[in-house]
Protein backbone atom coordinates (compact mmCIF):
# COMPACT_ATOMS: atom_id res chain seq x y z
CA UNK A 1 0.00 0.00 0.00
CA UNK A 2 1.50 3.12 -0.67
CA UNK A 3 1.62 6.37 1.73
CA UNK A 4 -1.02 8.27 -0.58
CA UNK A 5 -3.44 5.24 -0.14
CA UNK A 6 -2.82 4.64 3.49
CA UNK A 7 -3.65 8.37 4.05
CA UNK A 8 -6.52 8.33 1.89
CA UNK A 9 -8.17 5.13 3.79
CA UNK A 10 -7.24 7.26 6.91
CA UNK A 11 -9.01 10.11 5.67
CA UNK A 12 -12.04 8.00 4.71
CA UNK A 13 -12.07 6.23 8.21
CA UNK A 14 -12.28 9.51 9.25
CA UNK A 15 -15.01 11.27 7.60
CA UNK A 16 -17.23 7.63 8.46
CA UNK A 17 -16.10 8.41 12.24
CA UNK A 18 -18.29 12.16 11.79
CA UNK A 19 -20.78 11.01 9.43
CA UNK A 20 -21.78 8.09 12.04
CA UNK A 21 -21.81 11.21 14.81
CA UNK A 22 -23.94 13.33 12.88
CA UNK A 23 -26.12 10.79 11.66
CA UNK A 24 -26.48 8.93 15.11
CA UNK A 25 -26.76 12.61 16.67
CA UNK A 26 -30.04 13.58 14.44
CA UNK A 27 -31.67 10.13 14.58
CA UNK A 28 -31.67 10.57 18.08
CA UNK A 29 -33.37 14.43 18.10
CA UNK A 30 -35.85 13.27 15.73
CA UNK A 31 -37.04 10.48 18.68
CA UNK A 32 -36.30 13.20 21.71
CA UNK A 33 -40.05 13.84 21.83
CA UNK A 34 -41.14 9.96 22.01
CA UNK A 35 -38.93 9.90 25.44
CA UNK A 36 -41.23 13.15 27.16
CA UNK A 37 -44.03 12.87 29.47
CA UNK A 38 -47.69 12.90 27.98
CA UNK A 39 -46.52 13.52 24.55
CA UNK A 40 -44.41 10.37 23.90
CA UNK A 41 -44.56 6.94 24.29
CA UNK A 42 -46.14 5.03 27.31
CA UNK A 43 -43.60 4.58 30.28
CA UNK A 44 -40.89 6.04 28.01
CA UNK A 45 -40.35 8.56 30.36
CA UNK A 46 -39.87 6.61 33.54
CA UNK A 47 -36.61 5.24 31.76
CA UNK A 48 -35.01 8.75 31.22
CA UNK A 49 -35.90 9.13 34.89
CA UNK A 50 -33.66 6.13 35.69
CA UNK A 51 -30.98 7.94 33.55
CA UNK A 52 -31.47 10.61 35.35
CA UNK A 53 -30.38 9.33 38.73
CA UNK A 54 -28.10 7.25 37.11
CA UNK A 55 -26.30 10.05 35.15
CA UNK A 56 -27.01 13.42 37.61
CA UNK A 57 -27.75 12.70 41.11
CA UNK A 58 -25.10 9.92 41.99
CA UNK A 59 -22.57 12.17 39.99
CA UNK A 60 -23.20 15.27 42.04
CA UNK A 61 -21.34 14.39 45.62
CA UNK A 62 -18.50 13.58 43.20
CA UNK A 63 -18.86 16.92 41.24
CA UNK A 64 -19.52 19.22 44.37
CA UNK A 65 -16.67 17.92 46.01
CA UNK A 66 -14.24 18.53 43.10
CA UNK A 67 -15.38 21.86 42.77
CA UNK A 68 -15.38 22.97 46.45
CA UNK A 69 -11.67 21.74 46.29
CA UNK A 70 -11.24 23.62 43.16
CA UNK A 71 -12.92 27.21 44.81
CA UNK A 72 -10.85 26.81 47.25
CA UNK A 73 -7.61 26.30 45.10
CA UNK A 74 -8.36 29.32 43.35
CA UNK A 75 -8.99 30.85 46.34
CA UNK A 76 -6.04 30.51 47.94
CA UNK A 77 -3.45 30.44 44.02
CA UNK A 78 -5.19 34.07 43.49
CA UNK A 79 -4.92 35.36 46.53
CA UNK A 80 -1.23 35.05 47.16
CA UNK A 81 -0.89 37.19 43.89
CA UNK A 82 -3.39 39.49 44.80
CA UNK A 83 -2.64 40.54 48.35
CA UNK A 84 0.50 41.89 47.27
CA UNK A 85 -1.63 44.68 45.75
CA UNK A 86 -3.88 44.74 48.55
CA UNK A 87 -6.22 43.81 46.26
CA UNK A 88 -8.06 40.46 48.26
CA UNK A 89 -11.26 41.44 47.49
CA UNK A 90 -11.00 40.71 44.17
CA UNK A 91 -10.37 37.19 44.85
CA UNK A 92 -14.94 37.09 45.04
CA UNK A 93 -14.88 37.84 41.51
CA UNK A 94 -11.91 35.63 39.82
CA UNK A 95 -13.55 33.10 41.64
CA UNK A 96 -17.39 34.09 40.83
CA UNK A 97 -16.44 34.82 36.96
CA UNK A 98 -13.97 31.82 36.96
CA UNK A 99 -16.35 29.53 38.09
CA UNK A 100 -19.52 30.50 35.97
CA UNK A 101 -17.87 31.09 32.84
CA UNK A 102 -15.44 28.07 32.89
CA UNK A 103 -14.88 25.94 36.15
CA UNK A 104 -18.02 25.27 36.84
CA UNK A 105 -19.37 23.46 33.41
CA UNK A 106 -15.72 22.43 32.69
CA UNK A 107 -15.55 20.57 36.39
CA UNK A 108 -19.12 18.74 36.16
CA UNK A 109 -18.51 17.94 32.56
CA UNK A 110 -15.13 15.75 33.52
CA UNK A 111 -16.44 14.30 36.40
CA UNK A 112 -19.61 13.00 34.54
CA UNK A 113 -17.35 11.91 31.39
CA UNK A 114 -15.54 9.85 33.79
CA UNK A 115 -18.71 8.57 35.47
CA UNK A 116 -21.38 8.23 32.66
CA UNK A 117 -19.43 7.76 29.34
CA UNK A 118 -17.99 4.51 30.39
CA UNK A 119 -20.98 3.40 32.16
CA UNK A 120 -23.35 4.05 29.20
CA UNK A 121 -20.68 2.76 26.67
CA UNK A 122 -20.25 0.12 28.87
CA UNK A 123 -24.21 -0.51 28.97
CA UNK A 124 -24.47 -0.55 25.33
CA UNK A 125 -21.86 -2.57 24.34
CA UNK A 126 -22.88 -5.55 26.67
CA UNK A 127 -26.20 -4.71 24.69
CA UNK A 128 -24.61 -5.52 21.51
CA UNK A 129 -22.54 -8.04 22.59
CA UNK A 130 -25.32 -10.44 23.81
CA UNK A 131 -27.36 -9.52 20.88
CA UNK A 132 -29.99 -7.09 22.40
CA UNK A 133 -29.90 -4.61 20.39
CA UNK A 134 -30.74 -6.95 17.50
CA UNK A 135 -33.47 -8.29 19.47
CA UNK A 136 -34.82 -4.84 19.83
CA UNK A 137 -34.54 -5.05 16.10
CA UNK A 138 -36.27 -7.98 14.78
CA UNK A 139 -38.90 -7.45 17.25
CA UNK A 140 -39.48 -4.35 15.28
CA UNK A 141 -38.72 -2.08 17.87
CA UNK A 142 -36.02 1.19 17.29
CA UNK A 143 -33.19 0.72 19.54
CA UNK A 144 -32.41 4.54 19.39
CA UNK A 145 -35.88 5.34 21.04
CA UNK A 146 -35.66 2.57 23.28
CA UNK A 147 -32.23 2.89 24.51
CA UNK A 148 -30.71 6.02 23.15
CA UNK A 149 -32.58 8.64 23.31
CA UNK A 150 -33.98 8.50 27.33
CA UNK A 151 -29.77 9.03 27.90
CA UNK A 152 -29.95 12.07 26.24
CA UNK A 153 -32.83 13.57 27.71
CA UNK A 154 -31.69 12.26 31.23
CA UNK A 155 -27.81 13.59 30.13
CA UNK A 156 -29.51 17.09 28.60
CA UNK A 157 -31.89 18.01 31.65
CA UNK A 158 -29.24 16.72 34.69
CA UNK A 159 -26.28 17.47 33.55
CA UNK A 160 -27.16 21.60 32.91
CA UNK A 161 -28.32 21.02 36.59
CA UNK A 162 -25.44 19.93 38.39
CA UNK A 163 -23.68 22.58 36.55
CA UNK A 164 -25.40 25.08 38.61
CA UNK A 165 -24.91 23.26 41.72
CA UNK A 166 -21.49 22.76 41.13
CA UNK A 167 -20.60 25.97 40.40
CA UNK A 168 -22.59 27.36 43.39
CA UNK A 169 -19.82 24.74 45.47
CA UNK A 170 -17.31 26.78 43.46
CA UNK A 171 -18.15 29.55 44.52
CA UNK A 172 -19.10 28.60 48.45
CA UNK A 173 -15.53 27.57 48.84
CA UNK A 174 -14.32 31.05 47.76
CA UNK A 175 -16.80 32.51 50.73
CA UNK A 176 -15.23 29.86 53.01
CA UNK A 177 -11.71 30.97 52.24
CA UNK A 178 -12.68 35.07 52.50
CA UNK A 179 -14.67 34.05 55.96
CA UNK A 180 -11.57 32.50 57.41
CA UNK A 181 -8.74 35.28 55.63
CA UNK A 182 -10.30 38.59 56.65
CA UNK A 183 -13.95 37.65 58.21
CA UNK A 184 -15.71 38.38 55.45
CA UNK A 185 -19.44 37.89 55.98
CA UNK A 186 -21.90 35.85 53.40
CA UNK A 187 -24.30 39.02 52.75
CA UNK A 188 -21.03 40.96 51.63
CA UNK A 189 -19.33 38.17 49.83
CA UNK A 190 -22.93 37.24 47.55
CA UNK A 191 -23.88 41.18 47.14
CA UNK A 192 -20.25 40.87 45.89
CA UNK A 193 -20.34 37.94 43.49
CA UNK A 194 -24.11 39.37 42.30
CA UNK A 195 -22.06 42.31 41.21
CA UNK A 196 -19.16 40.33 39.41
CA UNK A 197 -21.39 38.25 37.47
CA UNK A 198 -23.96 38.92 34.88
CA UNK A 199 -26.97 37.07 33.75
CA UNK A 200 -25.14 36.03 30.23
CA UNK A 201 -22.42 34.91 32.06
CA UNK A 202 -25.49 32.21 33.58
CA UNK A 203 -26.44 31.75 30.25
CA UNK A 204 -22.85 30.69 29.01
CA UNK A 205 -22.50 28.46 31.72
CA UNK A 206 -25.95 26.87 30.64
CA UNK A 207 -24.79 26.72 26.77
CA UNK A 208 -21.43 24.78 27.72
CA UNK A 209 -23.32 22.57 30.04
CA UNK A 210 -25.53 21.83 27.58
CA UNK A 211 -22.96 21.32 24.77
CA UNK A 212 -21.24 19.15 26.98
CA UNK A 213 -23.76 16.98 28.11
CA UNK A 214 -24.74 16.40 24.01
CA UNK A 215 -20.68 15.22 23.45
CA UNK A 216 -20.60 12.51 26.88
CA UNK A 217 -23.66 11.00 25.84
CA UNK A 218 -23.11 11.04 22.29
CA UNK A 219 -19.34 9.58 22.42
CA UNK A 220 -20.65 7.23 25.23
CA UNK A 221 -23.68 5.80 23.13
CA UNK A 222 -21.62 5.27 19.89
CA UNK A 223 -18.51 3.33 20.87
CA UNK A 224 -21.14 1.43 22.68
CA UNK A 225 -22.49 0.55 19.50
CA UNK A 226 -19.38 -0.19 17.82
CA UNK A 227 -18.23 -2.78 19.69
CA UNK A 228 -18.16 -6.20 17.81
CA UNK A 229 -16.70 -9.56 19.41
CA UNK A 230 -16.85 -10.45 22.92
CA UNK A 231 -16.60 -9.11 26.29
CA UNK A 232 -13.53 -8.09 26.11
CA UNK A 233 -14.37 -5.64 23.12
CA UNK A 234 -16.60 -4.17 25.88
CA UNK A 235 -13.59 -2.53 27.76
CA UNK A 236 -11.91 -1.26 24.98
CA UNK A 237 -14.57 0.78 23.69
CA UNK A 238 -15.45 1.92 26.96
CA UNK A 239 -11.62 3.34 27.56
CA UNK A 240 -12.02 4.84 24.23
CA UNK A 241 -15.70 6.34 25.01
CA UNK A 242 -13.87 8.42 28.16
CA UNK A 243 -10.34 9.29 26.81
CA UNK A 244 -12.81 10.59 23.41
CA UNK A 245 -15.09 12.36 25.41
CA UNK A 246 -12.76 13.69 27.72
CA UNK A 247 -10.77 15.27 25.34
CA UNK A 248 -13.90 16.63 22.75
CA UNK A 249 -15.01 18.32 26.17
CA UNK A 250 -12.04 20.19 26.59
CA UNK A 251 -11.67 20.42 22.35
CA UNK A 252 -15.59 22.06 22.38
CA UNK A 253 -14.81 24.24 25.82
CA UNK A 254 -11.76 25.90 23.73
CA UNK A 255 -13.68 26.44 20.48
CA UNK A 256 -16.76 27.94 22.69
CA UNK A 257 -14.81 29.84 24.72
CA UNK A 258 -13.13 31.80 21.43
CA UNK A 259 -16.20 32.50 19.97
CA UNK A 260 -17.67 34.20 23.13
CA UNK A 261 -14.38 36.23 23.19
CA UNK A 262 -14.41 36.69 19.53
CA UNK A 263 -17.56 37.91 19.33
CA UNK A 264 -17.01 40.10 21.85
CA UNK A 265 -19.88 38.34 24.10
CA UNK A 266 -16.89 37.48 27.30
CA UNK A 267 -16.62 41.53 28.25
CA UNK A 268 -18.66 42.11 31.60
CA UNK A 269 -22.13 43.74 32.01
CA UNK B 1 -32.71 -31.84 -3.07
CA UNK B 2 -35.46 -34.70 -3.65
CA UNK B 3 -38.96 -34.29 -4.91
CA UNK B 4 -40.11 -34.07 -1.38
CA UNK B 5 -38.55 -31.07 -0.64
CA UNK B 6 -39.24 -28.93 -3.56
CA UNK B 7 -42.74 -30.22 -3.99
CA UNK B 8 -44.15 -27.77 -1.27
CA UNK B 9 -42.84 -24.43 -2.55
CA UNK B 10 -45.78 -22.75 -3.57
CA UNK B 11 -46.50 -22.75 0.27
CA UNK B 12 -43.28 -21.47 1.32
CA UNK B 13 -43.47 -18.29 4.31
CA UNK B 14 -39.68 -17.93 3.98
CA UNK B 15 -38.11 -18.29 0.58
CA UNK B 16 -34.57 -17.97 -0.47
CA UNK B 17 -32.87 -17.56 -3.55
CA UNK B 18 -29.09 -16.77 -4.37
CA UNK B 19 -28.39 -15.52 -1.49
CA UNK B 20 -24.32 -14.80 -1.55
CA UNK B 21 -22.41 -12.98 0.77
CA UNK B 22 -18.81 -12.48 0.99
CA UNK B 23 -16.87 -10.82 3.98
CA UNK B 24 -13.24 -9.76 3.55
CA UNK B 25 -12.93 -12.06 -0.01
CA UNK B 26 -13.86 -14.92 2.16
CA UNK B 27 -16.82 -16.27 0.51
CA UNK B 28 -19.88 -16.65 2.96
CA UNK B 29 -22.91 -17.50 1.41
CA UNK B 30 -22.81 -18.98 -2.02
CA UNK B 31 -25.76 -18.89 -4.04
CA UNK B 32 -27.97 -20.34 -1.42
CA UNK B 33 -31.84 -21.41 -2.12
CA UNK B 34 -34.07 -22.71 0.41
CA UNK B 35 -37.90 -22.36 1.53
CA UNK B 36 -39.54 -22.91 4.85
CA UNK B 37 -42.81 -24.00 4.15
CA UNK B 38 -46.29 -23.03 6.17
CA UNK B 39 -46.48 -25.23 9.52
CA UNK B 40 -43.30 -27.08 9.12
CA UNK B 41 -40.46 -27.55 11.37
CA UNK B 42 -36.89 -26.99 9.14
CA UNK B 43 -33.85 -27.49 11.38
CA UNK B 44 -30.89 -25.94 9.46
CA UNK B 45 -27.51 -27.61 10.21
CA UNK B 46 -24.00 -26.84 9.81
CA UNK B 47 -20.55 -27.07 11.83
CA UNK B 48 -18.73 -24.09 13.05
CA UNK B 49 -18.11 -20.97 10.37
CA UNK B 50 -20.43 -23.06 7.91
CA UNK B 51 -22.24 -19.47 7.36
CA UNK B 52 -25.52 -20.55 9.63
CA UNK B 53 -25.33 -17.39 11.88
CA UNK B 54 -24.60 -15.48 8.36
CA UNK B 55 -27.70 -16.74 6.85
CA UNK B 56 -29.78 -16.12 9.60
CA UNK B 57 -28.72 -12.28 10.01
CA UNK B 58 -30.14 -12.13 6.35
CA UNK B 59 -33.20 -14.01 7.19
CA UNK B 60 -34.02 -11.36 10.09
CA UNK B 61 -33.06 -8.56 7.85
CA UNK B 62 -30.22 -7.70 9.93
CA UNK B 63 -27.37 -8.27 6.86
CA UNK B 64 -27.96 -7.04 3.16
CA UNK B 65 -27.14 -9.91 0.69
CA UNK B 66 -24.83 -8.71 -1.89
CA UNK B 67 -26.79 -10.96 -4.36
CA UNK B 68 -30.18 -12.92 -4.19
CA UNK B 69 -33.23 -12.56 -2.86
CA UNK B 70 -35.18 -13.50 0.88
CA UNK B 71 -39.29 -12.77 0.64
CA UNK B 72 -40.91 -13.49 3.95
CA UNK B 73 -44.75 -13.63 3.61
CA UNK B 74 -44.58 -12.49 0.12
CA UNK B 75 -42.74 -9.58 1.44
CA UNK B 76 -38.98 -9.39 -0.34
CA UNK B 77 -37.03 -8.14 3.04
CA UNK B 78 -33.83 -7.13 0.66
CA UNK B 79 -35.64 -4.55 -1.66
CA UNK B 80 -38.78 -3.56 0.90
CA UNK B 81 -38.76 -0.04 2.94
CA UNK B 82 -38.03 -0.33 6.52
CA UNK B 83 -41.89 0.63 7.18
CA UNK B 84 -42.46 -3.17 5.22
CA UNK B 85 -39.53 -4.47 6.93
CA UNK B 86 -41.32 -3.72 10.70
CA UNK B 87 -44.16 -5.05 9.43
CA UNK B 88 -43.02 -8.72 8.60
CA UNK B 89 -41.03 -8.43 11.63
CA UNK B 90 -44.22 -8.15 13.71
CA UNK B 91 -44.50 -11.42 12.34
CA UNK B 92 -41.51 -13.54 12.78
CA UNK B 93 -40.49 -14.14 16.87
CA UNK B 94 -36.94 -14.52 17.35
CA UNK B 95 -34.99 -16.42 20.38
CA UNK B 96 -31.57 -15.72 20.03
CA UNK B 97 -28.73 -18.26 21.20
CA UNK B 98 -27.89 -16.71 24.58
CA UNK B 99 -32.09 -15.40 24.80
CA UNK B 100 -31.09 -11.72 24.30
CA UNK B 101 -33.31 -10.84 27.37
CA UNK B 102 -33.37 -7.50 28.75
CA UNK B 103 -30.66 -7.92 32.02
CA UNK B 104 -32.67 -4.64 33.50
CA UNK B 105 -35.95 -5.95 33.19
CA UNK B 106 -37.85 -9.14 34.65
CA UNK B 107 -38.98 -11.88 32.98
CA UNK B 108 -42.27 -10.53 32.72
CA UNK B 109 -41.79 -6.92 32.02
CA UNK B 110 -39.13 -9.06 28.74
CA UNK B 111 -42.74 -10.61 27.58
CA UNK B 112 -44.60 -7.91 28.00
CA UNK B 113 -41.85 -5.28 26.11
CA UNK B 114 -43.08 -6.14 22.51
CA UNK B 115 -47.32 -6.27 23.96
CA UNK B 116 -46.56 -3.03 25.24
CA UNK B 117 -44.31 -1.16 22.62
CA UNK B 118 -46.23 -2.24 19.83
CA UNK B 119 -50.25 -3.04 20.39
CA UNK B 120 -52.12 -0.84 22.24
CA UNK B 121 -53.91 -3.34 24.29
CA UNK B 122 -54.59 -2.68 27.93
CA UNK B 123 -52.31 -3.49 30.61
CA UNK B 124 -54.66 -5.93 32.21
CA UNK B 125 -55.00 -7.86 28.72
CA UNK B 126 -50.99 -7.64 28.35
CA UNK B 127 -50.77 -9.16 32.25
CA UNK B 128 -53.05 -11.83 31.12
CA UNK B 129 -51.34 -12.39 27.94
CA UNK B 130 -47.47 -12.41 29.51
CA UNK B 131 -49.21 -14.79 32.10
CA UNK B 132 -50.36 -17.10 29.39
CA UNK B 133 -47.13 -17.07 27.16
CA UNK B 134 -45.25 -18.10 30.38
CA UNK B 135 -47.64 -20.63 31.31
CA UNK B 136 -46.94 -22.06 27.77
CA UNK B 137 -43.29 -22.44 28.23
CA UNK B 138 -43.51 -23.89 31.69
CA UNK B 139 -42.14 -20.60 33.29
CA UNK B 140 -45.51 -18.72 35.18
CA UNK B 141 -43.67 -19.24 38.53
CA UNK B 142 -40.17 -17.07 37.44
CA UNK B 143 -42.33 -14.25 35.99
CA UNK B 144 -40.53 -11.88 38.53
CA UNK B 145 -37.31 -13.59 37.98
CA UNK B 146 -34.56 -11.27 36.51
CA UNK B 147 -32.32 -12.89 33.29
CA UNK B 148 -29.36 -13.19 35.60
CA UNK B 149 -31.46 -15.55 38.51
CA UNK B 150 -32.57 -18.02 35.56
CA UNK B 151 -30.71 -21.23 34.84
CA UNK B 152 -29.84 -21.55 30.61
CA UNK B 153 -32.78 -23.96 30.17
CA UNK B 154 -35.34 -21.01 32.07
CA UNK B 155 -33.58 -17.98 30.30
CA UNK B 156 -33.95 -19.96 26.46
CA UNK B 157 -37.44 -20.64 27.70
CA UNK B 158 -38.10 -16.81 28.38
CA UNK B 159 -36.58 -15.99 24.91
CA UNK B 160 -39.04 -18.30 23.46
CA UNK B 161 -42.19 -16.73 25.32
CA UNK B 162 -40.88 -13.51 24.33
CA UNK B 163 -40.76 -14.36 20.63
CA UNK B 164 -44.43 -15.87 20.94
CA UNK B 165 -45.87 -12.72 23.01
CA UNK B 166 -47.43 -11.47 19.35
CA UNK B 167 -48.74 -14.45 18.21
CA UNK B 168 -45.96 -14.65 15.34
CA UNK B 169 -46.66 -16.88 11.88
CA UNK B 170 -42.60 -17.62 11.62
CA UNK B 171 -40.92 -18.43 15.43
CA UNK B 172 -37.04 -18.36 14.11
CA UNK B 173 -34.65 -20.28 17.31
CA UNK B 174 -30.89 -19.83 17.30
CA UNK B 175 -28.98 -23.15 18.67
CA UNK B 176 -31.71 -23.96 21.57
CA UNK B 177 -30.28 -26.55 22.77
CA UNK B 178 -26.40 -25.21 22.86
CA UNK B 179 -25.02 -25.42 26.38
CA UNK B 180 -27.96 -27.33 27.77
CA UNK B 181 -27.26 -30.78 29.95
CA UNK B 182 -29.77 -33.80 27.87
CA UNK B 183 -32.66 -33.80 30.18
CA UNK B 184 -32.94 -29.41 29.48
CA UNK B 185 -32.47 -29.91 26.72
CA UNK B 186 -35.11 -32.47 25.63
CA UNK B 187 -37.10 -30.14 27.71
CA UNK B 188 -37.12 -27.67 25.02
CA UNK B 189 -37.29 -29.89 22.65
CA UNK B 190 -40.94 -30.91 23.16
CA UNK B 191 -41.64 -27.23 24.26
CA UNK B 192 -40.79 -26.69 20.38
CA UNK B 193 -43.03 -29.33 19.07
CA UNK B 194 -45.82 -28.71 21.42
CA UNK B 195 -45.38 -25.03 19.97
CA UNK B 196 -45.91 -26.20 16.38
CA UNK B 197 -48.79 -28.32 17.34
CA UNK B 198 -51.02 -25.91 19.63
CA UNK B 199 -50.16 -22.79 17.40
CA UNK B 200 -49.49 -23.98 14.03
CA UNK B 201 -46.80 -21.57 13.70
CA UNK B 202 -43.79 -22.21 11.06
CA UNK B 203 -40.37 -22.89 13.14
CA UNK B 204 -36.70 -22.74 11.30
CA UNK B 205 -34.44 -23.87 14.19
CA UNK B 206 -30.73 -23.32 13.61
CA UNK B 207 -28.46 -25.72 15.50
CA UNK B 208 -25.63 -28.47 15.22
CA UNK B 209 -26.85 -30.53 17.92
CA UNK B 210 -27.79 -33.92 15.99
CA UNK B 211 -30.03 -35.60 18.11
CA UNK B 212 -31.78 -32.96 18.98
CA UNK B 213 -32.04 -31.89 15.07
CA UNK B 214 -33.77 -35.11 14.19
CA UNK B 215 -36.30 -35.45 17.05
CA UNK B 216 -37.81 -32.36 16.46
CA UNK B 217 -37.34 -31.27 12.37
CA UNK B 218 -39.84 -32.06 9.66
CA UNK B 219 -37.28 -31.54 7.07
CA UNK B 220 -33.63 -30.65 7.54
CA UNK B 221 -30.98 -28.52 5.48
CA UNK B 222 -27.45 -28.71 5.52
CA UNK B 223 -25.03 -25.52 4.88
CA UNK B 224 -21.38 -26.16 4.11
CA UNK B 225 -18.78 -23.90 3.57
CA UNK B 226 -21.50 -21.44 2.80
CA UNK B 227 -23.40 -23.38 0.16
CA UNK B 228 -26.78 -25.28 0.61
CA UNK B 229 -25.67 -29.06 0.22
CA UNK B 230 -29.01 -30.83 0.94
CA UNK B 231 -32.54 -30.37 2.09
CA UNK B 232 -35.07 -33.56 2.57
CA UNK B 233 -36.92 -34.68 4.75
CA UNK B 234 -35.41 -36.17 8.10
CA UNK B 235 -35.66 -39.98 6.61
CA UNK B 236 -34.22 -39.44 3.86
CA UNK B 237 -31.10 -36.47 4.79
CA UNK B 238 -30.22 -39.57 7.29
CA UNK B 239 -29.61 -41.33 4.74
CA UNK B 240 -27.98 -38.99 2.43
CA UNK B 241 -24.61 -40.42 0.61
CA UNK B 242 -22.87 -36.99 0.71
CA UNK B 243 -19.55 -37.27 2.05
CA UNK B 244 -19.91 -34.22 4.72
CA UNK B 245 -22.88 -35.02 5.26
CA UNK B 246 -22.05 -38.79 6.15
CA UNK B 247 -18.69 -37.01 8.24
CA UNK B 248 -21.45 -34.80 10.19
CA UNK B 249 -23.72 -37.71 11.25
CA UNK B 250 -21.32 -40.20 11.64
CA UNK B 251 -19.41 -37.54 14.10
CA UNK B 252 -15.70 -38.06 12.17
CA UNK B 253 -13.10 -35.74 12.48
CA UNK B 254 -11.37 -33.46 9.63
CA UNK B 255 -7.80 -35.05 9.03
CA UNK B 256 -5.03 -33.29 10.76
CA UNK B 257 -2.68 -31.46 8.34
CA UNK B 258 1.20 -33.24 8.42
CA UNK B 259 3.84 -31.46 8.28
CA UNK B 260 7.53 -32.77 7.95
CA UNK B 261 10.27 -32.41 10.27
CA UNK B 262 12.49 -30.00 8.38
CA UNK B 263 9.32 -27.90 7.18
CA UNK B 264 8.46 -26.86 10.34
CA UNK B 265 12.39 -26.19 11.39
CA UNK B 266 12.30 -24.14 8.10
CA UNK B 267 9.29 -22.42 8.64
CA UNK B 268 9.93 -21.35 12.20
CA UNK B 269 13.56 -20.25 11.46
CA UNK B 270 12.49 -18.63 8.40
CA UNK B 271 15.41 -19.97 5.96
CA UNK B 272 14.56 -22.79 3.40
CA UNK B 273 16.80 -25.59 4.31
Amino acid sequence: MTLLEQVGRAAIVQVEDVGALTMQFWSVLRKLPRVLPVVGARRRWRSAVVQMFAIGASALPMSGAMSLCTGFILALQSASELRKFGALELVVSLVAVGFTRELGPLITALSVSGRSASAISAEIGTMVVTEEIDALRVMGLDPVEITLAPKYLAALITVPCLTILSTLCGIFAGYLFLAFSMGMSLGVYCHAVAEAISLRDVGFMVVKSLVFATVIVHVGCLEGLRVRGGPEAVGHFTTSAVVKSTFLIILTDLGATAIFYLMGWSAAG
Amino acid sequence: MTDSSTAKTDDAVISIRGVSMSYGGRRVLDQVDLDVCRGEILVLLGGSGSGKTTLLKHVLGLAEPEAGSITITGVDITSCSQSELGAVRRRIGVAFQAGALFNSMSVEDNVALPLRELTRLADSTIKLMVWMNLVAVGLSHAGSLYPPELSGGMRKRAAVARAMALGPEILILDEPSAGLDPIVSAGLDELILFLKRSFGVTILVVTHELESAFHIADRVAMLYQGRLIAVDRKEQFAGNAHPRIRQFLDRQHDAMPRVAAEDFIASYLGVPT
